[in-house]
């Protein structure tokens, strides 16, 4: 019981910060992008050439740092594929989004996301071949914690789960300490008296989307770091991601990091009850459950 | 006068040896399109789609069938079964196609099956469809002779693999399989077998596909302390199942479908984590010629031909091919299906998986006689209802690739599966 | 020649049948707001239980009750019906894009336990032994499929009759008042959640239909055919064609599934030898770009919701 417990949570960071990248992008600009998974995907695949690129040229790098199974070549790769991701989600937006939302209403750009979806995965397949990698092929054993009950921790888990919870802080602080962050939140919640005051709107829409790919790209590399690096890692990942979002509520970072933490533990408690085969469906009796019983989410307010 | 006639009759053969010449060549430039319905954007399907165009190659390297180029016509099935059956539909309708290879998944070669081939009278010939709902269609007549699968019954697999527990004498196991018709039956069988072996099932749990973690499984799967651990699981999850089961601390005695026989899940797993790991898969023959077919296979692809259903696609193809050389040129799909017995006949000459293996096999085909196809999975036998029952062997990952362990005859598995019940 | 208008009948009939579903989908989205997220698990339920209460015997499973066609295909969309009503009554209340999500999660939920539960539906292996209505007569050609596609247009053309009547009538112009205007609407006596129930169970009922005769055609169904990739096949069907209106539905069914096929067999025709391997990746990448260019020339679709007059004003004399 207690491992399960742990293993949601553990499970669950990585999905908490692609929640929170979501829930910033739902919040301000307004729409359900399923596409936002995609770019755990592209943070996942570009860490992949940039770790080769850098195991290639310094050797010191290759060296796992402690109890990990991350490479310091692997570490600095994270940051270049922020950066990539970032600009990836930015072009994404101009050529398509701001289009489409100049034009249509919400529904097209949820479906104009859908779209993107499928056209980002299947490059992604075409470029890199749809087999199976990994950043490194050793394989860490687990710590033990405990001998009775059984307790086991894998060290690159708890390294997630950490570099996590440092983020979500420094994003909440962001958002609620500076003014950078009020402004974030000032257009959020109306975009033309945030306009009125000064704001440029249109950085911030840049902004945003940095924001949410570089957290994306942190969760997809932590995703192929725990389990493994494909073309679907956009598909497998984006309802757990969505209900993550969805139960925390919208707009809300710490609801983002417990939403995660709720749908990765009902996935691992939900084996105890239900036949695994029923595993997909937990996330979303979770966001049904919820949302009975606060129709907003966990932390959401209504909305204006 | 004379000189007339003498003029006559050498105009007369240059013209005749000239039509007889253009016919030759007219034979040559002839095509016959065979179509494919594959999910070529699946990871695992990809190599299946370039199996069976490598055997089209070979063909046609040899002559062609019945004087005829061979063309195969690829359509992905993106294992969606709507998509599946219009491609198969365009195939047999607009391309004209009398042989289909397809489908991979049970689920989308079963419609195919009833809307398209069986109403065309088109041969179809599977590499992996696995579910028993085919025998039963057969055993009702529904499937006119038309239906072939080069799939190896999962009853068999499930025998050896309960074999290989009890002679390593495991006393509990663990289950973990992958959640499709072909898991769910093996899961089905394997349980039962375990079970007629005094062998404790600790646990049997489903492998969803695409799920972000598998942590959840396998904690489950540990905590009955099985003996040891058997995976109905493709590459793809297996690979994750597996490294999760190991990193925290599951026994490395496991025994592998042959699905994992797999030089990407050695790899991505470690070869030092697989000494105690046995596999279970049907027989290649134990013929010199065999290893014929494995040169030709590297020299092209460059590793060798491990990975679900590749023999089988390999097999589907080749057997597919022959059959249509026996019927000759434009046959249709129904007496193309009659001749798959006169190319699988026990009691033919036998031929090998490759080129010269069929230019052989069209030599004897054209002089009346039968052939014995020595395929990639081995001699390939059908049953009655399209369904193949193979020899067996046991095998476990070594440097290039895999070592066999362990071979027992058709007889040694008939006699095995009846000592079980 | 031939071939030709045997493929062509063949893709006819497939058309057709998603188009009903996307009929039943306009009446949720285009007429009443209403984001159905699970467009497939209603499909499903209708193709599941028209094979279940139509098919014959199978062991270990429910089922085999060889009920008269026309009453399985019934009994089918009073399936779809019931689950409709049980998810609408727990979903409908939430905000469009939350129940976006909850309608997806019943949808997975259903195929789960399509999947697993074994008694049931067969599990992974699917539901057979169905023998197509008047297959003994007939036999399994092209016949049979012309006059499949006859009964098919026929029930495409009424269901469209329907629901233009219902557009039209008393309760279509509360539908339109309530997706545009809850309050004022419920100021006038209406009562929304009941109205908007009543539009989710119909719109579930034709999906159903859809899913019935679905199964009756390939005379089988598995986990494998409802997966996600139909609910959005479907909404990407009324989309492209005009959410809002039911020609609209209609054209999109046939343009999509059009485009889905023909880029299949183009690829396979015209793409190079080296490049075969690589069609499958490379059509879904022009399904997504036809997706994407069509929301940024036209997304309202490409016969948008003409707004239906009931009454004209008379002037007072």
């Amino acid at each position: 019981m207690i491992q399960h417990l742990l293993d949601g949570i553990l499970v669950g960071a990585v999905l908490s910060l692609g929640a929170a990248g979501l829930t910033m992008v739902m919040h301000m600009l307004r729409f359900a992008n399923f596409s936002h998974a995609e770019l755990l995907s592209i943070g996942a695949y570009s860490a992949l050439v940039f770790d080769a690129l850098f195991k290639g040229i310094s050797p010191v790098l290759a060296a796992q740092i402690g109890l990990l199974s991350m490479t310091g070549a692997l570490a600095l790769s994270m940051v270049f594929s922020m950066v990539i991701t970032g600009i990836s989600a930015v072009i994404f937006d101009k050529l398509i989004f701001r289009r489409v939302r100049e034009k249509g209403e919400e529904l097209s750009m949820v479906f104009a996301s859908f779209g993107l979806a499928l056209i980002i995965r299947n490059a992604i397949g075409l470029i890199f071949g749809l087999q199976t990698k990994l950043y490194s092929q050793d394989i860490v054993f687990a710590t033990v914690l405990s001998r009775d009950p059984l307790v086991l921790v894998k060290p690159d888990q708890l390294a997630t789960l950490g570099i996590t919870l440092a983020i979500i802080l420094l994003l909440h602080l962001i958002l609620s300490r500076t003014i950078f962050g009020y402004a974030l939140r000032a257009v959020a919640e109306n975009p033309s008296l945030a306009q009125v005051n000064g704001i440029n709107l249109q950085r911030m829409i840049v902004v945003v989307w940095v924001l949410g790919g570089g957290l994306a790209a942190l969760a997809g590399v932590f995703y192929g770091l725990n389990n493994q690096i494909t073309p679907v890692i956009g598909r497998d990942l984006v309802l757990p991601i969505f209900a993550a979002t969805i139960v925390g509520g919208i707009g809300s970072i710490y609801g983002a990091l417990l939403g995660g933490f709720v749908v990765g533990t009902a996935a691992n408690l939900a084996v105890m009850v239900l036949p695994s085969g029923y595993s997909p469906s937990m996330p979303f009796l979770i966001i049904i459950a919820v949302l009975l019983i606060r129709p907003n989410g966990l932390f959401g307010e209504e909305r204006t | 006068m004379k000189r007339c006639n003498r003029m006559m009759v050498s105009t007369l053969s240059v013209a005749m040896g000239l039509a007889l010449s253009a016919g030759a060549a007219a034979a040559q430039d002839c095509t016959t399109k065979i179509g494919a319905v594959l999910p070529t954007s699946v990871d695992w399907g990809r190599p299946i789609a370039e199996t069976a165009q490598f055997v089209v190659d070979q063909v046609n390297e040899a002559g062609g069938v019945a004087g005829c180029n061979v063309e195969m016509v690829l359509r992905d099935s993106q294992v969606d079964p709507k998509v599946g059956v219009d491609a198969a539909k365009a195939l047999v309708d607009l391309d004209g196609v009398q042989v289909l290879l397809g489908a991979v998944s049970s689920g989308v070669s079963m419609p195919i099956l009833t809307s398209v081939t069986v109403p065309g009278n088109v041969l179809q010939m599977s590499c992996c469809s696995s579910s028993t709902a085919f025998t039963k269609l057969a055993e009702e007549g529904k499937t006119k002779g038309l239906f072939f699968r080069t799939f190896a019954t999962t009853g068999v697999q499930a025998a050896v693999g309960a074999k290989v527990a009890k002679d390593q004498g495991y006393k509990s196991v663990a289950i973990l399989y992958k959640n499709d018709d072909w898991g769910q039956d093996l899961q089905n069988l394997i349980a039962k077998d375990f079970e007629a072996l005094g062998i404790t099932v600790t646990s049997a749990t489903a492998i969803n596909d695409g799920q972000p973690s598998y942590r959840a499984e396998v904690t489950s799967a540990l905590s009955g302390n099985p003996d040891a651990l058997y995976l109905g699981l493709y590459p793809n999850e297996g690979t994750a199942a597996v490294r999760e089961w190991l990193s925290l601390g599951g026994t490395q005695n496991m025994i592998m479908a042959n699905s994992l026989k797999s030089d990407e899940f050695r790899d991505n797993v470690g070869l030092q984590y697989l000494g105690k790991a046995f596999g279970t898969d049907t027989a290649s023959p134990r013929v010199a010629s065999a290893d014929s077919f494995v040169a030709a296979y590297e020299a092209k692809f460059g590793g060798a031909p491990n990975g679900p259903g590749l023999a089988n696609s390999y097999d589907a193809t080749m057997i597919a091919l022959l059959a249509m050389e026996a019927a000759g040129k434009d046959a249709t799909g129904d007496q193309i299906a009659a001749q798959v017995a006169r190319v699988t006949d026990p009691a033919g000459t036998p031929v090998t998986a490759d080129a010269a293996g069929f230019a052989a096999a069209r030599d004897v085909l054209a002089g009346g006689g039968n052939v014995m196809y020595q395929g990639a999975t081995g001699n390939v036998r059908f049953d009655v209802n399209g369904d193949v029952s193979a020899p067996a062997v046991v095998w476990k990952f070594a440097e290039e690739s895999v070592e066999e362990v362990e071979y027992m005859s058709l007889t040694d598995v008939d006699d095995f599966i009846a000592s079980l019940k | 020649m031939i071939g030709l208008v045997s493929y062509l009948v063949f893709f006819a009939i497939v058309a057709s049948i998603l188009a009903i579903a996307v009929l039943g989908l306009n009446l949720q989205w285009g007429n009443t707001g209403l984001f159905n997220g699970g467009v497939v698990a209603f499909f499903g339920a209708g193709a599941y239980g028209t094979l279940i209460l139509g098919g014959g015997p199978q062991d270990g499973q429910l089922g085999g009750f060889g009920l008269f066609y026309p009453l399985a295909l019934l009994g089918g969309m009073a399936t779809a019906g019931l689950l409709a009503w049980g998810v609408g009554i727990l979903t409908l209340r939430l905000r469009h894009d939350y129940l976006a999500i909850s309608t997806f999660g019943i949808a997975v939920a259903f195929e789960n336990l399509m999947r697993n539960a074994q008694w049931l539906g067969g599990g992974a292996q699917g539901l057979r032994g169905f023998n197509r209505p008047l297959r003994a007569a007939l036999g399994d050609g092209f016949l049979y499929n012309i006059l499949f596609l006859l009964c098919v247009l026929v029930l495409l053309v009424l269901t469209y009759r329907f629901l233009e009547t219902l557009v039209a009538s008393p309760f279509g112009r509360q539908l339109r008042a309530i997706r545009e205007d809850e309050t004022a609407a419920r100021s006038l006596g209406k009562t929304p959640a009941r109205i908007r129930l009543t539009a989710f169970v119909t719109g579930s009922v034709i999906m159903g239909l859809a899913g019935g005769l679905y199964g009756t055609f390939y005379a089988f169904v598995s986990p494998q055919d409802i997966l996600p990739t139909l609910t959005f096949q479907i909404w990407a069907m009324l989309i492209v064609g005009g959410a809002g209106n039911n020609k609209g539905a209609v054209l999109g069914a046939f343009l999509i599934w059009g485009a889905w096929t023909a880029s299949g067999w183009a690829l396979s025709r015209f793409a190079p030898i080296e490049a075969q391997l690589y069609t499958g990746s490379i059509q879904y990448i022009l399904i997504g770009l036809v997706i994407v260019g069509m929301l940024l020339w036209r997304p309202q679709g490409l016969l948008p919701e003409r707004l239906v007059v009931s009454q004209l004003g008379r002037t007072k004399t």
